[in-house]
């Protein structure tokens, strides 16, 4: 039931989430050519003028496809949930956990595919321009060097899989909000939100402690951070997931309040 | 045999509203049952809790002697009161949804019920008027071999007309050995195909009895008696 539950979720995102993400790849194609002109060298004040509304325009759109696609998984998973296509969804014989399985992993696919699409897109607008890749190349080895020699392959792969499993953790804490906000008899909306700003800022405030505790123990702070970034990374994001899975899954499975 | 449908002491409030007090409830296999009640009276409650959809505050409802779950969804075609098709879907892909996840669906069955109302499968959801799409979820339930179907209000938002045609729909396609659970307040339009009516007022169960021998003992129609009863 798993791979029918993802199949259904992908066809009900990718009629509006791939053209949104195709549209950093046409917009990038622009940056690129707007770049290459190398304004400097550019008397006729039209094309410099069209040149910048290009690359405006290119930075804006990322922000509205990166935004879009965020808004909209919460939107889809809030109205296929709990909403009124939440009555079929929590009457089909499926296990409550498919059901989580599938939507966290079809919404983190496309968190995952967008944040790439960006970073591809970033690396080729600095590609258009000449002399840039080496000057970024260069930022990154003197970060590498702060972290005590962490540009190891291993280091690598696992900021990849610290990112990747971030990603999870922050949709899991999305659909635990929105499963706790609808425990709420009235304003489920707007108690999602308040559980959202909630744990942010307990978040927040449980990182704070953790490095005044780091800083307390360990003068040289900066290079600790850079070395051990990834794994704080892991280890808090692989906490988290498990912690908004089990959020969710409960009150799905044991209060469900769909009225 | 068990019966379909067991509750004993189901309770559910909504903060210091009680909307069901103490349900003690059976419904046997083979009936087709009308839930009646006024509005707010704790019907759609009920409904929502035997679907699983809604937690009990105290109390249990057992479906073929299970509580609700991955179980009772296999057993159950639920009918709600609202639309819950993704809009933006054909119907011949939520013909093709309920297939996938429903072993007794008979896409025949639902494919012949649209030719004759002439719904067209490539139509998407969210250019049907409301009627049409109440219809084409009955289609949907009804296509199912359940043991429970448990429908409501299927006829409040649609003509006349079409109410005819809900009724003869549900009473042709449901299995002789299964239970229709049937929540209206429009009783005059159902009451002839009823087996059994159950009424429901301030969450309580107030009367739980044949069609026939309400006939027989109160000598007026069940929607004449049931206008006298819930006379406001």
């Amino acid at each position: 039931m798993l791979g029918k539950l993802m199949k259904y979720e992908w066809q009900a995102t990718w009629k509006l989430l791939l053209p949104a993400n195709l549209l950093i790849v046409v917009m990038t194609f622009f940056g690129c050519m707007a770049v290459r002109l190398n304004l400097g060298d550019i008397d006729n004040d039209g094309i410099v003028f069209g040149a910048v509304m290009i690359l405006v325009t290119y930075v804006g759109s990322m922000f509205v496809v990166m935004i879009g696609t965020a808004i909209f998984l919460i939107y889809r998973f809030y109205t296929s949930t709990y909403g009124d296509q939440g009555y079929l969804l929590h009457t089909l014989p499926v296990d409550k956990h498919h059901i989580i399985i599938a939507k966290v992993l079809v919404s983190s696919g496309w968190v995952l595919f967008c944040s790439f699409l960006m970073y591809v897109s970033v690396v080729a607008i600095f590609m258009a321009e000449d002399g840039l890749i080496p000057e970024v190349i260069g930022s990154v080895g003197t970060v590498v060097e702060t972290a005590g020699g962490a540009g190891s392959f291993l280091t690598g792969v696992m900021s990849v899989l610290a990112f990747v499993v971030s990603i999870v953790a922050r949709v899991l804490k999305v659909t635990a909000c929105v499963s706790l906000g609808q425990l709420s008899p009235n304003h489920k909306l707007l108690m999602s939100f308040a559980y959202y700003f909630g744990i942010y800022f307990l978040q927040q405030t449980l990182g704070s402690f953790y490095y005044a505790f780091l800083g307390l123990i360990n003068r040289r702070l900066d290079q600790y951070y850079y070395g051990k970034t990834w794994e704080v990374t892991l280890i808090a994001s692989l906490l988290y997931t498990v912690v908004f899975y089990a959020v969710t899954w409960y009150t799905m499975d044991k209060r469900l309040n769909l009225d | 045999m068990t019966p379909i449908v067991q509750c004993r002491g189901l309770t559910r409030t909504y903060g210091r509203k009680i909307a069901l007090n103490q349900i003690n409830l059976n419904l046997e296999r083979g009936r087709i049952i009308g839930l009646l009640g006024p509005n707010g009276s704790g019907k759609t409650t009920l409904i929502k809790i035997m679907n699983g959809l809604l937690v009990p505050t105290a109390g249990e409802v057992l479906i073929g002697g299970i509580s609700p779950g991955i179980e009772t969804k296999y057993k159950i075609s639920y009918l709600p009161e609202r639309t819950y098709l993704h809009p933006g879907m054909r119907v011949e892909e939520m013909v093709r949804y309920f297939q996938d996840f429903y072993p007794d669906f008979r896409m025949d069955r639902a494919y012949d019920m649209l030719a004759r109302l002439q719904i067209m499968p490539g139509e998407r959801l969210k250019n049907l008027s409301k009627g049409t799409k109440e219809k084409v979820q009955l289609i949907l339930v009804m296509s199912r071999d359940a043991d429970l179907y448990i429908l409501d209000e299927p006829i409040a938002g649609v003509d006349p007309a079409s109410r005819d045609f809900i009724l003869h729909t549900i009473v042709q396609n449901y299995r002789r050995n299964a239970t229709i659970l049937l929540s209206t307040h429009l009783i005059a339009d159902v009451e002839n195909i009823l087996d059994e009516v159950v009424f429901i007022r301030y969450g309580s169960i107030i009367l739980h009895a044949g069609t026939e021998q309400i006939r027989r003992n109160e000598g007026k129609s069940v929607d004449r008696f049931f206008r006298e009863v819930f006379a406001c």
